[in-house]
C-alpha cells in the first residue's frame, strides 16, 4: 500500500518535472520534431493495420443485427459511431503503448543501464527535460492523429466489408454516412486519445527513465509499459466516454 | 525486404521446433509450471481490463440504439459485440502485452547473456526446452482466460445497464440470454486457441532473435507484442468470417 503510494507520488512528480521542461523552455524542440516523425511513422502501418479489420469485423456482425430488422441503411452510421467514438481509440492507443510507448521506454532504459543519462546530469543538463520530455510530448501529439487516421482506415474497412463482400449498396453506405455521423463525436475520439497519449507518455517515460537491473531491467521497463498504460487509459475511456456518451440515452 | 527476410527466419524457426517437438514431448511439469505463471499472473490484468470493455459496451451500445429507438436492443448487442469479438481480442492483447512480452525479453536475456548457447552445448535443444512448455502453456489457459473475459465483460455491462443507466436488468438478460448460443462461447474459445499459439510463437521467435545488449531486448520485446496485436485483429477477421460470414 505505502509503496503503491509512493509509486504514484513519483510518477506525480515526474509528470511535474515533464510540465516545467516544457514551460522552461528547457526541452529541445528539435528533439520534440524528431521523436514525433518517429512515432508517427512507426506507429503508422500498425494503427492501420489493426483498426481496418475492425471495422470489417464491425459491418459483419452489425450487419446481422440490422437484417434481423430490415435496417440494412443504418449499417453505416453504425459502424462509423463504433469505429470512432470506441475502437479507433482503444485500438489505436493500444498500438501506439505498444509500438511507440515501448521502444520509447526501451531507449530510455537502454540509455539508463548505460549511464548516458547520469552523464547528461553530470553535464548539468536536465535529463528529464532533455530526453524525457520530447518523447512524452511526442506520444501526447501522435496519439490523436493516429487515431483520426485510424477512423477513416475503420469505415474503408466496415466499406470492404458491407459494399465489397456482402454486396450492399454503396450510394446507401455514404449517404447514411453522412447524413448521421456528427462532428462532435469526431472531437470527443480526438480529446480521449490525446488523454490516453498523455498517459501513455507519462508511463513510458516513466518506466524506462527509471529502469534498472541490467538488460532484464529493460525488459521489464517495456513490459510495464504495455501493461500499465493499456490498464489505466482503457480505465479512463470509461470516465470519458460517461462523460461524453453516458447522459443522453433516455 | 526486411519483411520477407523476417519470414523467412520465423518459417525456419517453425520447421526446427516441429522437428524438436516430433522428437521429444515436452516434460508436463514444465508445462503446468507456464500455465500457472501465464494464467494467474495475468488474470487480474485481464479481469480489470475485461469490466472496462464491458462498461463501454454497454454506453455505446446503449446511445447507439437509443437514437434508433432500440433501447432492447443493447443485451444483444453487448452479447454479440462482447462475446463473439471483443472479449477474445482483448485477452489476447493483453495477454500478449503481459505474458508475451515477458517471454520475449526472458528469452532476448538469455540470448545476450549466451545462456541459450550454453544450453546447445550441454545438447539441450533451446527451442524444446524454452519454447515448446510456453506454447503448451499458453494455448491450456488463453481459452479459459477467454471465457472467464467474457463473462466479466457481461457483468459489467449488466451493471452499467441497470445501475448507471437504470435500465431493466431483466430485459438485458433475457436479450443476451437469447442472443449467446453455446456456438458462440466454443467459437470464442477456439479464437483464444489459436491467438494463444500467435502469442506463444511469435513472442518466443523474437526473444530468439533478439541482437546485442540492451536495446537488443527492448527492441525484441517492442517487436514480439507490435506483430502479435495485428496477427491476431487480422487472424481475428479470418475466424469471424469462417464462424459467422
Amino acid at each position: 500500500m505505502m509503496g503503491t503510494l509512493a509509486l504514484l507520488g513519483q510518477i506525480g512528480l515526474f509528470a511535474a518535472r515533464i510540465v516545467q521542461g516544457v514551460l522552461t523552455g528547457r526541452m529541445p524542440l528539435s528533439a520534440l520534431a524528431f521523436h514525433l516523425h518517429t512515432v508517427v511513422i512507426r506507429c503508422l502501418a500498425p494503427v492501420l493495420a489493426v483498426v481496418f479489420p475492425f471495422g470489417m469485423v464491425m459491418a459483419l456482425q452489425g450487419l446481422q443485427i440490422f437484417r434481423m430488422y430490415g435496417a440494412e441503411r443504418l449499417l453505416s452510421p453504425f459502424v462509423a459511431a463504433a469505429i470512432i467514438r470506441e475502437l479507433s481509440p482503444v485500438m489505436a492507443s493500444t498500438l501506439v503503448a505498444a509500438q511507440g510507448g515501448s521502444s520509447f521506454a526501451a531507449e530510455l532504459g537502454a540509455m539508463r543501464i548505460k549511464e548516458e543519462i547520469d552523464a547528461t546530469d553530470v553535464m548539468a543538463v536536465d535529463s528529464v527535460a532533455y530526453h524525457a520530455a520530447p518523447r512524452a510530448i511526442a506520444l501526447v501529439i501522435a496519439c490523436p492523429l493516429l487515431n483520426v487516421l485510424g477512423c477513416v482506415s475503420g469505415i474503408l474497412g466496415g466499406y470492404v466489408s458491407a459494399v465489397w463482400i456482402q454486396g450492399e449498396p454503396a450510394g446507401t453506405f455514404w449517404a447514411a454516412l453522412w447524413d448521421m455521423t456528427t462532428p462532435g463525436d469526431l472531437w470527443a475520439s480526438v480529446l480521449k486519445t490525446t488523454v490516453f497519449g498523455a498517459i501513455i507518455g507519462l508511463l513510458s517515460c516513466f518506466f524506462g527513465y527509471h529502469a534498472r537491473g541490467g538488460a532484464a531491467g529493460v525488459g521489464k521497463a517495456v513490459n510495464d509499459t504495455v501493461v500499465w498504460s493499456i490498464l489505466v487509459f482503457i480505465a479512463a475511456n470509461y470516465l470519458l466516454t460517461s462523460a461524453f456518451f453516458g447522459g443522453g440515452t433516455s | 525486404m526486411r519483411f520477407l527476410e523476417s519470414a523467412g527466419r520465423f518459417a525456419y524457426f517453425l520447421v526446427d521446433f516441429g522437428r524438436a517437438m516430433a522428437r521429444r514431448p515436452p516434460s508436463l511439469g514444465a508445462i503446468l509450471e507456464e500455465a500457472f505463471r501465464i494464467g494467474v499472473r495475468s488474470l487480474p490484468v485481464l479481469l480489470v481490463i475485461a469490466v472496462f470493455v464491458g462498461t463501454n459496451l454497454a454506453l455505446q451500445g446503449a446511445n447507439a440504439f437509443a437514437q434508433l429507438g432500440g433501447q432492447n436492443l443493447v443485451g444483444t448487442f453487448v452479447a454479440m459485440a462482447g462475446v463473439r469479438e471483443m472479449a477474445p481480442v482483448i485477452a489476447a492483447a493483453m495477454i500478449a502485452a503481459k505474458a508475451g512480452t515477458e517471454m520475449a525479453s526472458q528469452i532476448a536475456v538469455m540470448r545476450i547473456r549466451e545462456q541459450i548457447d550454453a544450453l546447445e552445448v550441454m545438447a539441450v535443444n533451446p527451442l524444446w526446452y524454452l519454447v515448446a512448455p510456453r506454447l503448451l502453456g499458453i494455448v491450456l489457459v488463453l481459452p479459459a482466460l477467454t471465457i472467464l473475459a467474457i463473462f466479466v465483460t457481461l457483468l459489467a455491462s449488466w451493471a452499467v445497464v441497470v445501475l448507471q443507466l437504470g435500465q431493466s436488468g431483466a430485459v438485458f438478460l433475457a436479450e443476451a440470454r437469447a442472443t449467446v448460443t453455446g456456438a458462440d462461447l466454443a467459437f470464442s474459445m477456439v479464437k483464444g486457441l489459436a491467438f494463444g499459439v500467435i502469442i506463444a510463437l511469435v513472442s518466443c521467435f523474437f526473444g530468439f532473435q533478439a541482437g546485442r545488449g540492451p536495446e537488443g531486448v527492448g527492441r525484441a520485446t517492442n517487436a514480439a507484442v507490435v506483430t502479435v496485436s495485428v496477427a491476431v485483429v487480422c487472424l481475428n477477421y479470418l475466424l469471424s468470417v469462417v464462424f459467422y460470414g
